[in-house]
Formats: C-alpha cells, structure tokens, sequence
C-alpha cells in the first residue's frame, strides 16, 4: 500500500511532464512529417538536382546522433534566431525524425504501382495533379505502418530534450529518483506513462489503418 | 469522303533507347470510324497508343489530332489528353477510391465541375456501363469485368473526343470479356470514335469500319473486316490471321 | 487482443486522469514553482551572448538573472515533491538575488550541459556545486569560492576497506560523478600512477547511481563530494571511510560567462559579504551540511 501511495505521489509529480513530452512528440512529429514527404517526393518525383539534396539530407541526418542535432540547434542555430529550449528540442526532433520519415514515404510512393500515374496521366491530371490526388492518398495509406513505428520512437526519443533543460517525463522520474532515493518507483511511475503514451499511440494509428486500408 | 480525319498519324518513328518500336507509321482516321489493330505482340500497337496520347512522345514524325497538331512543340499535354480516352489493359483504377470516385475524380480535378454536378455526371456514366449500383464499390470489391467497365467510364466522363482501347479484354477471365465487349459495341452503335488493339475477332467482325494489321512498327495491310478477314493480299497477313482466328473459335 | 490493447490504455489513462485530480490541491501551489523549473519558458529569452562587460547591466535591465542547476545533487540542489528547488546552492544563489536586486529563474539542465549554455548565454550563471577546474576556467568565467570543498570515500555498510589516505584505494573498483574532479583525481592519481586498472574504475552519471552500484557490490568504493555523501550514506545504508581535503581542490563557485568581468566584481563581492555576515553558514546548517 505504501508502494501505491508513494507511486501516485510520484505520478502526480511527474505528471507535468506528460504535456511536455506529448507537445515535444507532437510538434517532432508534425515538422518530421513536412519534412518526410516534401523530401520522399523530392526523392522519388524531383529533378537531379533536389533528389540530390533530399539524399544527401535524409543520409547525413540519419548518420548523426539527434542528440548531436539538438545540441547545435540549441547552442548554434539558436544564437541568431530566438529560440525557446522546447523548441530547439522539439525542431531538432523533427528535422531527425524527418530523415527516417523521408525513407518511410519514399518506400510508400514507390510501391504505388506505376499503373496509377499513368492511368491519372491518361485523364489529362498534370505530374503534380496526379501526385497529389492519386500517389499520395495512396502512400500516406501504405506508409502508416511505419509511420506509426516512427512514432513511437520519437516519443521515446523525447526524453533526449532534456539535455537543454526541458523537464520531459524521464528528466522529472530522475529528480524524483534524486530526492527520494527510490529510483524503482520513479521509473516504475515513468514507464507507466511511457507505456500508456505507446498504447494509446499505438491504438489510434490501428485504428486508422484499419480505417484506410488500401485494397489492393 | 468530304469530312475532316479525325487523328491523323504521320511517319511516327518511336525507340526506347536501341529499340526501335515504330518504323514511320502512318495512319488516318474519320470520324465515328472504329479501327481495330492486330498483329503479333511486339509490333508496336500499345506504343502506338501511348503515343497517340503523348504518354510516351514519338522520337520523330507528327499527329494531328481534329486541327491541332498535338506533337508541335509548346502544346499542352494534359489538355490533349483530356480529349482521347485511354483504356488499359490492366484497368488501372485508382484503389484508393470507390467505382463513383473514379469517375468523379477527373471531373473535379481536370475539368473543375462542382461536386454536385461531377457527382450527377459521374452516375450517369456509370449508367451507361451499368454499374450504379456498384458505384459505392472499391475496385477490390468488383469483378475484373466491372472494373474495366468503370475504367470505360472513367474515360467517358471527360467527354473523349476519341477513345484508346489497350487489349481491354486480355486480362479478363472468357466469361467476363462479353459485358466489357457489349459496352463498347453500345458505344461504337452512338458514334464514338475508337482504336482497339485487341485479337476479339468477333466483335472486330461486328463492330469494325476498319481493321489494320501492323508488324514490325509499320502498317502492312489494312481493310474493311470482310476483305481483311477473307481476302487478305499479304501472305504474313493471313498467316497470323489464321492463327487467331483458329484460336478464337478453337476457345469455344 | 486488440480489445486488450484498448482496455490497457484506456485503463491507464483513467488511472492517471484520477491521480491527477488527487492532485489538484497540491498542484495549485507548486504551478508557480513548476512554471520556473520549467524551463522552457523564458531562459530562451536571454539567448543574446554575454556582451563583453555588459552582463551585469543586462541583467539589472532584464530585472532577473537565469541560472542554470542540475537539480539531482541533493544537499545542493534537488527538486521537492512540490517542484520547487531546494537545497543549498538555492538557498543561496536566492540570497545573492536579492543583493543584486533581480529575480532569480532557475533553469534545470543536466550536469554537462550546463557549460555550453553558459558559455553560448543561454543562461546567465550555474550554480551547480561546480568547481573551478583549469578546464572549465577556459571556457567560463568563475566566482570566487563560495564554500571549500571536502570528499569522501563512500562504501558499502558491511565494508571491511580502511582507508587511511587517499592512496589507500589503490587496486579497488572505485567509482565517480562523470566529468568532476573526483573523476579527475581518480585517473591522475590512481590509474595514470599506475595503482589502479583502467577498468576498475567506474564513472556514473549521477551520484545516486553510484552509490546504488555500491550497495549491491558492482565497486567498492565511491569518491564524492563530502556534504552529500552524508545524506547519500544515510539513506541507502552505506558508510564513510575517509572526508579528505587532499583530493579536493579549491571549491564551489558560481561558474559566468567568459569575460563578464563587471558581473563577477558584483558576485564576489555579495558572496564575500555573504560569507562574513555569516549567512552562508545559516544555510548550510539549514541544509544540514557540516
């Protein structure tokens, strides 16, 4: 009983950084997801040039560490543009995250058979016509499975954006675990979170797979 | 004849790289005519569709479609494409949306109708293929013979001045190759200008003004279906001739 | 299961939606204090870098000085159930404030980032229980010291080590913070001098992670700042074998921006004063340091 009194005292307290994790996963996600179609699309339908620079992006981001991403956002980018810790985070999430999305919609565009453009072609729809309406309502269908992995591991990799003072949930479980000396019901309370967040993600992104499925 | 062609093809060479595909083929086509293309696979009759409708530009030669020379520099693709209905072998209906959706889509998208109006339009061309009350079917729910009748409509719908058939009934199990055959004789019967490449030999009997046997990129004979089909002047004509024609019957 | 999957989660969320609300009473007092240990709020307003002597003046402008803290070093600086931060190094850098006549925002960042977010101005000072080490003397500027500094070899209760002086942990698994002096004398003395294997030694993130490792036997000894160590001994069971100065250097100072120089007269002014007034001394005894 006093386990359960002591862990709902440190629920409480670690509580108030559920809004901060969730609106660092939110916001990672949003600016991931921008970032991963624009550049899939760039990957897949652009000329030379940008499918260059989409490679080259989604390769060098995905080889360094999003900790070391959020380190330069915050300590160098955010010199000349005012940016909060949560943003600087949150951004430098996102434009990670976009790296592994950009790979994620990539696949999906390429595996909307090539029978739909031609066929969206054949009724007078421009290039950009046809992507919009045909190839990406596909994609986004075919790329939610691994989307919603994606997501889960940004909420994961939230915690990270305590390294520039943003109290997520695990930074509050580790000062719970400082000041009690009880890191088994500071993490046990941290990992119920997780694991709701996860769930609850993971419910919903069900849901709307099965909502959409392609039939193919 | 006194009335302007239709299509007119002119010296059309096509290569995909070494390969040459079409060899300085040239064709006319009137109005209302229904011209169905033979010849051995890799003659060069589904090239020659795409590129009619510019999916796949000629390396070199010229096409008029009506007054429009549609393989002069600067023309605008997509609007030409609006004006020849393409249907394709493997029907290509976008899976993501129902039969109506299909048909819809183009006149939202394209032709800029308002919902209400592409949706009135849309049902009524699915009337016409006799489909409405699977219009709220994904193409995974229907038979492959429906969903090449949805394809004919989709087609339909951006008001085609000539329609482009791609094999339409090869993919398609025998007993379901007969609704999709109907459909298009109903709409040769009301005038539509139409290419079939198909090796359907009844329907090309019935329904043909014209029938043109291409090998090699080039047209080697062409002519009414009675004279093609009894009275063939090349000897490659009436060996291949022969050999479908006893496939044909040989199927039933 | 994907029944199961539903019932989990939406049990879950019922759960923590009632705690919540168990909470309200209690949240509405430390919201105030929640807000400052936030964080994200306003420290990424000062994000303009340190303009040569001109901090001091920026700061009396802005009417608050941010400082940074990593709030898991408890006597020196932890966070209460409330949210709000305590412990000596609070207690102080709140006097100073009020000397100098501004605000004080407390900013909670890890141990290792505190540096850069000086050095880049993201805040205007640490006070971290940080000492001056030549290393980081070259990247920030520090305060006179503000308390001198003692450590303590910790081990396990049931321990029958005896150390006498700082050598006597040759040969043992000893462990230390991540980047502090302990860490340091521990490799110059011990492992460079050839007493001690390289992979004896063993470095933690955090004290409290250390002293863990020690209860249940992964080392044997821990080399920690004394004041801690006591509460640090107390709660999880262990003992203290020595308190030294002789592995300590100099102590605690309030780490600034590189070249604040009107800032740092102002600080060591207030702490020198402070320390003579004998307020220091109130502190630590209110914080049970010796």
């Amino acid at each position: 009983m006093e386990f359960f009194q002591d862990l709902v005292t440190t629920l409480n307290f670690i509580l108030q950084g559920l809004w901060v994790t969730i609106g660092v996963t939110i916001v990672a996600l949003v600016v991931g997801l921008v970032f991963g179609v624009v550049t899939a699309m760039l990957r897949v339908y652009g000329n030379a040039f940008f499918q260059r620079i989409a490679t080259v992006y989604s390769v060098i981001v995905r080889a360094v560490p999003v900790i070391v991403i959020i380190f330069i956002l915050y300590f160098v980018i955010a010199r000349f543009v005012n940016l909060s810790p949560f943003w600087a985070g949150s951004l430098a999430l996102g434009f990670a995250s976009g790296a592994y999305q950009t790979e994620i919609f990539r696949g999906a565009f390429q595996s909307v058979p090539s029978g739909q453009m031609v066929a969206a072609r054949a009724i007078g729809m421009s290039r950009w016509q046809a992507i919009q309406s045909i190839i990406f309502p596909q994609a986004v269908r075919l790329a939610l499975p691994g989307w919603g992995n994606e997501a889960t591991l940004v909420l994961k990799d939230s915690t990270l954006v305590f390294v520039v003072g943003v109290p997520e949930i695990l930074r509050r479980a580790q000062q719970v675990s400082a000041r009690t000396l009880e890191p088994f019901v500071a993490y046990a309370a941290a990992l119920l979170l997780y694991l709701a967040l996860t769930l609850l993600t993971t419910q919903l992104l069900q849901w709307l797979e099965r909502r959409y499925r392609l039939q193919m | 004849m006194t009335t302007a062609p239709i299509l007119r093809i002119e010296d059309v060479y096509k290569s995909f790289g070494e390969t040459r595909v079409l060899n300085g083929f040239s064709l006319t086509i009137q109005p209302q005519e229904v011209v169905v293309l033979v010849g051995p696979s890799g003659s060069g009759k589904s090239t020659l569709l795409r590129c009619i409708n510019l999916l796949h530009p000629p390396t070199s030669g010229r096409i008029w479609l009506e007054e429009q020379e549609i393989t002069a520099p600067g023309v605008n693709q997509d609007k030409v494409r609006q004006r020849i209905g393409m249907v394709f072998q493997e029907f290509n209906l976008f899976t993501h949306l129902t039969a109506l959706g299909n048909v819809m889509i183009g006149l939202t998208k394209v032709r800029k109708m308002h919902k209400q109006e592409a949706h009135d339009l849309a049902m009524f061309e699915l009337e016409r293929v006799g489909l409405v009350e699977r219009a709220h079917h994904y193409p995974a729910q229907l038979s492959g013979g429906q969903k090449q009748r949805v394809a004919i409509a989709r087609a339909l719908g951006m008001d085609p001045h000539i329609m482009l058939f791609d094999e339409p009934t090869s993919a398609l199990d025998p007993e379901l190759t007969g609704e999709v055959l109907e459909v298009m004789q109903q709409l040769a019967k009301e005038g539509m200008t139409m290419i079939v490449v198909s090796h359907e030999m009844g329907f090309a009997r019935q329904v043909a003004s014209r029938v043109v046997f291409m090998e090699g990129g080039i047209v080697v004979e062409e002519g009414p279906p009675a004279q093609m089909f009894e009275q063939p002047v090349h000897e490659r004509t009436r060996a291949f001739l022969r050999k479908i024609t006893d496939l044909d019957e040989g199927g039933q | 299961m994907k029944k199961l999957g539903w019932l989990l989660s939406t049990l879950l969320i019922v759960l923590l939606a009632l705690s919540a609300c168990t909470a309200v009473p209690q949240a509405a007092a430390p919201a105030a204090g929640g807000e400052a240990a936030g964080g994200e709020t306003a420290s990424g307003e000062t994000a303009a870098p340190a303009a040569e002597g001109g901090k001091l003046a920026e700061i009396k402008a802005a009417g608050k000085i941010v400082v940074g803290t990593s709030a898991d070093y408890a006597p020196y600086e932890s966070i209460d159930e409330n949210g709000n931060f305590v412990g000596f190094d609070m207690d102080l850098i709140r006097a100073i404030g009020e000397k100098l006549g501004v605000e004080v925002e407390i900013v909670d960042m890890p141990f290792d980032s505190l540096i850069a977010a000086v050095q880049q101005g993201k805040i205007d000072a640490v006070i971290a229980a940080m000492q001056a080490t030549a290393e980081r003397d070259q990247q920030v500027d520090f305060t006179i010291p503000y308390r001198m500094t003692k450590d303590a070899f910790v081990a396990a209760g049931d321990s029958t080590l005896v150390i006498e002086k700082p050598e006597d942990a040759a040969g043992k698994r000893i462990g230390a913070q991540t980047g502090t002096v302990q860490e340091g004398w521990i490799q110059k003395n011990l492992v460079d001098a050839g007493l001690t294997p390289a992979d004896m030694v063993f470095s933690y993130e955090r004290a409290d992670q250390a002293a863990l490792d020690v209860a249940n036997g992964r080392i044997e000894l821990l080399l920690m700042d004394a004041e801690p160590s006591i509460a640090l001994a107390e709660e999880t069971g262990l003992k203290i074998l020595l308190i030294t100065e002789l592995t300590a250097e100099g102590g605690k100072s309030i780490a600034i921006p590189d070249g604040a120089t009107d800032l740092k007269a102002e600080l060591d002014r207030i702490i020198q004063e402070l320390i003579d007034d004998g307020t220091v001394q109130k502190i630590q005894e209110a914080n049970g340091l010796p």
